[in-house]
C-alpha cells in the first residue's frame, strides 16, 4: 500500500518536474519584451544561451542586436526602428519550433534569425512554412533542402566541404587517400558523410579507404575513438585525414584528447567542419597547429570591411557587457550579421515588410560581407552565394587563411553525390 | 643595444664566405612549387649540418622564419619580417622589405619539412644534450629533411655518448632500403625496437619487395615481436581507458554517495557543485597568476582545498536554506535541489558568462607518456585517477576511523536512536552535506583538465553519478567503486565494437536489467532503513 502511494507521488513529482522544466526554459515575457514604440519593426532570434550549444550559439543574438543598432543609427528600415526580440530555446530542439511560432504569432516579427544545428532548423521549418515567415539560417549545413521560407545564409557542402576535401586530396593538402569520418549522431554529420562517400566513390576510391564513426551529441570521452584513429592512421595505404563533424562542446574535448595522445596535425590532419575559433577558447593550441576548418568567413580575412566589423563587435561587447569575447569573431556571427543587412536591403527595395515582397526583392540586393566578398541571394533558390575559406589553426587559437576561393561559387542545394 | 647587436651580426656575416650560397639557398624557399620548397628545406638542413656552427645558426634562423610564417619573397631577395623592420634572409642584416611581399603558403607538408629541418639544426647548435636527444626523437618520426650525410655529420660532431647512441640507432633505421642485407636486418631490428603500429607498417612495407632470405626471416621475427607488444599495448590501453572513465564516474558519484546514500537527499545540484569546484580552481589560477606567476604550474594542487571549501560552503548554505526543512520528505528534495541547480547555473552564466573557461595546462596534465606499443598514459587522465583514488580512501578513512564518521553512520542507520544516544543529528547532517558537496568540488578540480568548464558542465555528470550510486547500492562506498569501474570498463569494451551510441544504450540496458533483478544494488547495506 505504502509502495503504491509513494509511486503515485513519484509520478506526480515527475510530472511537476517536467512542467517545471518547460517553464524554466521559457523566456519570461515581461522581462524580455519591452513595451517600446508600437511602430518599431521586430526581428526574432532563436539562439540558445543555455544547454549544449550555448557556448557558440548565444553570441549570435548579440550580433543581431548589433546589426539592428547599425540599421537604427542610419535611420532604421523604411523609417521604422528595428527592435530585436531574444529567446532561449535551451538547446532543446522542439522548443525552437514552439518559440518560433510564438515569435511569429504573438510578437509578429518581420523575420526570424536562428538555429545552429540542422535538427533545430528542421524543427522550425514546418512552423515557418505554415505561417509563411522567413527564417535566416546562418550555418553552413548539409543542403538537401530548399524551402522558400528559409534564407540559407551559409554554404551547402558543394561550396564548403567539397573544396576543403579536394584541397586535402591535392598536393598542397598532403594528397590524402584515406579518411576517418567522426561525427555527432544526427542529420548534419550523417548527410555530409553520405555525400562524401558518394563523392569518393565517383573518384574511384575504394570503400576500404574510409571509416565512419558516430558519437552521441554532447559526447566527451574520446579516448577510445582517438585510439581507433591512430590505429587507422598507422595502417598502410597512404595519407590519412580525419573529417570531424562532431558539434558543440565535443569539439574541444576531441582536440584535447588528440593532442594529449601526441598525434600531430603534420601526421593526421583533422578537418573540423564545425570547428571555430570559439571552440578553442579554453585550449592550448600549440600542439594542434595545422588542423583545418572551412567556412565562408575567417577572422583573419583581410580587408577594411572585416576590420570595421571586428571593431564594431569589440565595441558592442564593451558597451553592452555581453559575456562573450570581443576579440573573437566566428563565421556564423558574420553570416547572421549579413542576414540582418540583406533583410533590411530587401525590405527597403520592396518598400514593405511583408514576407512575399521581401522574398521577391531578395535576389536583387547584394551586401559587402566582412569576409571580403560581395554576397547576394541566388535568383532561383533562397541560397546566398558565399566565398570559401580554408583555415589552418595557429598557436593563438585562431585560424590563418590557407586558401580562399576566387569568387563566390554557386551553391548546389541538392548534392549529386547523395545517393550514389 | 640594437646597434651593438647589429655590429656583432655584421662582423659575423661580413666575414662569412658563403653569402652567395646563402642567397641561393634562401631563394629556394620562394620557388613556385611545393616540392621545390620542401627540397630547399632539406638543402638548408644539409648546409647547416655540413657547413659548421655558423651556417647551422643561420639556417636555423631561416627555418624558424618559415615556421613562424615570417619569410617574405620579393623580386630582389628574400626577407624575414615586414616593412622597415625586415632582415635580409641571406645576411640577416636589416634591410627594408618591399610592401605587400608574401611568403610561401605554410601548409602542413611545408610545416612538416620545416619541423624536420629545425630538429636537424638543433643537433648542431644546441649545447644541451637533453634538447639534442629530443631532436633525435623527433627525427625518428619526421624525416623530410633528414639524410645519411646529415646523420654522419651529426655523429662526427656529437660529444655526448647517450645522444650518439640514439643517433646510431637513427642511422640504422635509415638503411631499411640499403643495398647491403646486413644493414637492412639491422634497420629492421632498430625500427622494431619501438613497437608501434606505424613502425610495423614501415617494416611490412620494406619487406614487401624483399628477396633476401635472411632479411625475410629477420623481418618475420621482428613483426611477430612487434605484434605481441601491440596486442599487449591494446589490452593495456583498453584497461586504462576504462580506469580513467571509472575515475571520472567515481569522482562525480562519491559526494552523491554520501548525500544521497547516507542522508537520503536526492541532490540534483550535485553536478553544479562540480562546476563550482572547477570555477573555484579557475579563480585560484587567476589569483596565483597575479600574485606569484612563478608558481602558476601548481595552481591545480592549490585549488584542491579551495575548491573543496567553496563547494562545501555552497552545500552548507543550501542545507541551511532549503534541505533543513525537507529531511522527512526526500522526494521534495528532488525539486528543491533541482531549483538550486538552475539557480547556480544561471548565476554563473550571468556573472561570468557561458564561454568555456581557459585553464593553464601545467606539465603534469599535458601530453602523455608512451608505455608499450601504442599505449599512451595521458597525464590529465592520470591526474583524475590519482585524485579519485585519494578522495575515495580519504572518505573511507573519515567515515571508518573518526567520531564524525561514526556519527554519520549512526544517523544514517537510525536517526532517532542516534539522537537518543546523544549525537547532534542536525550538526551531523550539516557536516555530511558539506563533505558531500566538498567532494564534488574536488571532482571539479580533477576534471578541469579533462572537460570543458562552463556553466552547463554539471548536467553531464548528474545522470551518470546517480546511476553509479544506485547500481552500487545506496549508501555503499565500495559499491560506488565497483559500479563505476564496471560501467567504465563495459563502456570502453563495447565502444569499438558497437560504436559510442550503442555502447551507451547497452550499458543503460544492463543497468536496468541488473536493478530489476537486484533493486538494492550491488552492495546492500545491512540494517534497517
Amino acid at each position: 500500500m505504502s509502495l503504491r502511494i509513494s509511486r503515485r507521488r513519484l509520478l506526480r513529482t515527475a510530472g511537476a518536474t517536467a512542467i517545471g522544466a518547460a517553464a524554466a526554459s521559457f523566456p519570461v515575457p515581461g522581462l524580455i519584451r519591452s513595451a517600446r514604440a508600437a511602430d518599431a519593426v521586430k526581428l526574432g532570434c532563436l539562439f540558445s544561451s543555455s544547454g549544449a550549444m550555448a557556448n557558440v550559439e548565444g553570441r549570435l543574438t548579440s550580433v543581431v542586436r548589433m546589426a539592428a543598432e547599425e540599421l537604427n543609427a542610419a535611420g532604421g528600415v523604411l523609417g521604422r526602428t528595428v527592435e530585436v526580440i531574444g529567446t532561449d530555446p535551451a538547446s532543446d530542439w522542439p522548443l525552437y519550433a514552439q518559440l518560433g511560432r510564438q515569435l511569429i504569432q504573438q510578437d509578429e516579427v518581420a523575420a526570424l534569425f536562428g538555429c545552429w544545428t540542422s535538427v533545430s532548423r528542421k524543427s522550425v521549418l514546418p512552423v515557418v512554412e505554415q505561417e509563411d515567415a522567413l527564417l535566416y539560417y546562418p550555418l553552413h549545413f548539409e543542403g538537401e533542402e530548399n524551402s522558400q521560407n528559409v534564407v540559407y545564409l551559409n554554404s551547402p557542402p558543394s561550396s564548403s566541404v567539397l573544396p576543403a576535401v579536394e584541397y586535402l586530396m591535392g598536393e598542397e593538402g598532403g594528397g590524402a587517400t584515406r579518411f576517418f569520418m567522426l561525427g555527432s549522431d544526427y542529420v548534419w554529420p550523417r548527410t555530409i558523410n553520405q555525400q562524401l562517400k558518394g563523392y569518393w566513390s565517383k573518384q574511384g576510391i575504394e570503400a576500404e579507404a574510409w571509416r565512419e564513426e558516430y558519437v552521441p551529441v554532447g559526447h566527451s570521452n574520446f579516448q577510445t575513438l582517438v585510439n581507433q584513429i591512430r590505429e587507422f592512421a598507422d595502417q598502410p595505404g597512404g595519407q590519412p585525414v580525419v573529417i570531424l563533424t562532431v558539434v558543440g562542446n565535443s569539439i574541444p574535448d576531441f582536440f584535447r584528447e588528440f593532442a594529449n595522445q601526441g598525434i600531430s596535425a603534420l601526421d593526421v590532419p583533422v578537418l573540423g567542419l564545425d570547428a571555430l575559433e570559439a571552440d578553442f577558447e579554453g585550449l592550448d593550441t600549440a600542439p594542434l597547429v595545422g588542423h583545418l576548418n572551412c567556412w565562408a568567413y575567417l577572422q583573419t580575412a583581410s580587408g577594411p570591411r572585416n576590420e570595421a566589423f571586428l571593431a564594431a563587435w569589440a565595441k558592442h561587447v564593451a558597451d553592452t557587457g555581453a559575456p562573450y569575447r570581443g576579440d573573437v569573431a566566428i563565421d556564423p556571427m558574420v553570416s547572421v550579421y549579413d542576414g540582418v543587412h540583406l533583410w533590411a536591403l530587401a525590405a527597403e527595395k520592396a518598400g514593405s515588410f511583408d514576407v512575399p515582397e521581401v522574398r521577391a526583392a531578395s535576389p536583387e540586393v547584394s551586401f559587402a560581407c566582412p569576409s571580403g566578398y560581395e554576397i547576394a541571394m541566388m535568383p532561383d533558390s533562397t541560397y546566398v552565394k558565399r566565398g570559401v575559406y580554408i583555415g589552418s589553426l595557429n598557436e593563438t587559437q585562431g585560424f590563418d587563411v590557407l586558401w580562399q576561393s576566387d569568387g563566390t561559387p554557386d551553391p548546389v542545394p541538392f548534392s549529386p553525390f547523395m545517393n550514389s | 643595444m640594437t646597434l651593438l647587436r647589429l655590429l656583432v651580426l655584421l662582423a659575423v656575416f661580413a666575414a662569412s664566405p658563403a653569402v652567395a650560397d646563402r642567397a641561393a639557398l634562401s631563394a629556394g624557399l620562394c620557388a613556385p612549387s611545393l616540392g621545390d620548397q620542401i627540397a630547399a628545406l632539406g638543402a638548408l638542413a644539409e648546409a647547416g649540418a655540413t657547413g659548421g656552427a655558423e651556417d647551422a645558426r643561420w639556417a636555423q634562423a631561416i627555418v624558424a622564419a618559415v615556421e613562424g610564417r615570417n619569410l617574405r619573397c620579393a623580386t630582389d631577395g628574400v626577407f624575414i619580417g615586414e616593412g622597415e623592420a625586415a632582415l635580409d634572409a641571406a645576411t640577416l642584416a636589416p634591410r627594408p622589405a618591399p610592401a605587400k611581399a608574401a611568403g610561401p603558403p605554410v601548409n602542413n607538408r611545408l610545416r612538416a619539412a620545416a619541423a624536420s629541418a629545425a630538429a636537424v639544426l638543433k643537433l648542431f647548435t644546441d649545447f644541451n644534450p637533453a634538447v639534442r636527444a629530443a631532436a633525435v626523437g623527433a627525427l625518428e618520426r619526421r624525416r623530410e629533411a633528414l639524410n645519411l650525410t646529415i646523420v654522419d655529420a651529426a655523429l662526427a660532431n656529437e660529444p655526448d655518448a647517450g645522444v650518439a647512441a640514439a643517433l646510431e640507432a637513427l642511422r640504422a633505421r635509415l638503411l631499411l632500403a640499403d643495398a647491403e642485407p646486413a644493414n637492412r636486418i639491422a634497420a629492421i631490428e632498430a625500427v622494431a625496437a619501438n613497437a608501434t603500429l606505424r613502425n610495423r607498417t614501415l617494416i611490412a612495407e620494406a619487406l614487401a619487395g624483399e628477396t633476401d632470405v635472411a632479411v625475410q626471416a629477420a623481418g618475420a621475427a621482428a613483426l611477430a615481436q612487434v605484434d605481441r607488444s601491440l596486442a599487449l599495448g591494446r589490452v593495456l590501453a583498453t584497461l586504462y581507458s576504462g580506469l580513467s572513465y571509472a575515475s571520472v564516474l567515481l569522482l562525480a558519484a562519491l559526494g552523491l554517495a554520501i548525500i544521497f546514500g547516507l542522508m537520503g537527499v536526492i541532490n540534483l545540484a550535485q553536478g553544479e557543485f562540480i562546476m563550482i569546484g572547477a570555477y573555484a580552481a579557475w579563480f585560484v589560477q587567476n589569483a596565483i597568476r597575479t600574485v606569484a606567476p612563478g608558481l602558476l604550474d601548481w595552481y591545480l594542487l592549490a585549488a584542491l582545498p579551495v575548491s573543496f571549501l567553496a563547494a562545501a560552503l555552497v552545500g552548507l548554505v543550501m542545507e541551511a536554506l532549503v534541505l533543513r526543512r525537507l529531511y522527512d520528505r526526500p522526494l521534495m528534495t528532488l525539486l528543491a535541489t533541482w531549483a538550486v541547480s538552475l539557480l547556480l547555473i544561471n548565476l554563473v552564466r550571468v556573472t561570468i558568462g557561458t564561454q568555456n573557461l581557459e585553464f593553464h595546462q601545467p606539465f603534469y596534465v599535458t601530453g602523455g607518456v608512451p608505455i608499450l606499443g601504442d599505449f599512451i598514459v595521458t597525464l590529465n587522465r592520470l591526474f583524475a585517477i590519482v585524485v579519485a583514488v585519494a578522495a575515495f580512501f580519504g572518505v573511507v578513512a573519515l567515515l571508518r576511523f573518526t567520531t564524525f564518521g561514526m556519527n554519520v553512520r549512526a544517523v544514517a542507520q537510525n536517526r532517532a536512536m542516534a539522537g537518543a544516544a546523544g549525537i547532534d543529528a542536525r550538526r551531523t547532517d550539516r557536516l555530511a552535506i558539506a563533505l558531500g558537496s566538498g567532494l564534488a568540488g574536488l571532482a571539479g578540480v580533477a576534471l578541469a583538465p579533462l572537460y570543458n568548464v562552463n556553466p552547463n558542465m554539471g548536467a553531464g555528470f548528474i545522470v551518470d553519478s546517480f546511476m553509479v550510486v544506485v547500481l552500487g547500492g545506496v549508501g555503499s562506498l565500495a559499491g560506488a567503486v565497483v559500479a563505476s569501474f564496471g560501467i567504465g570498463q563495459i563502456n570502453v569494451v563495447m565502444e569499438p565494437i558497437y560504436g559510442a551510441v550503442a555502447a551507451k544504450v547497452v550499458v543503460l540496458l544492463l543497468v536496468i536489467a541488473f536493478i530489476q533483478r537486484r533493486p538494492e544494488g550491488l552492495f546492500a547495506p545491512k540494517g534497517r532503513r
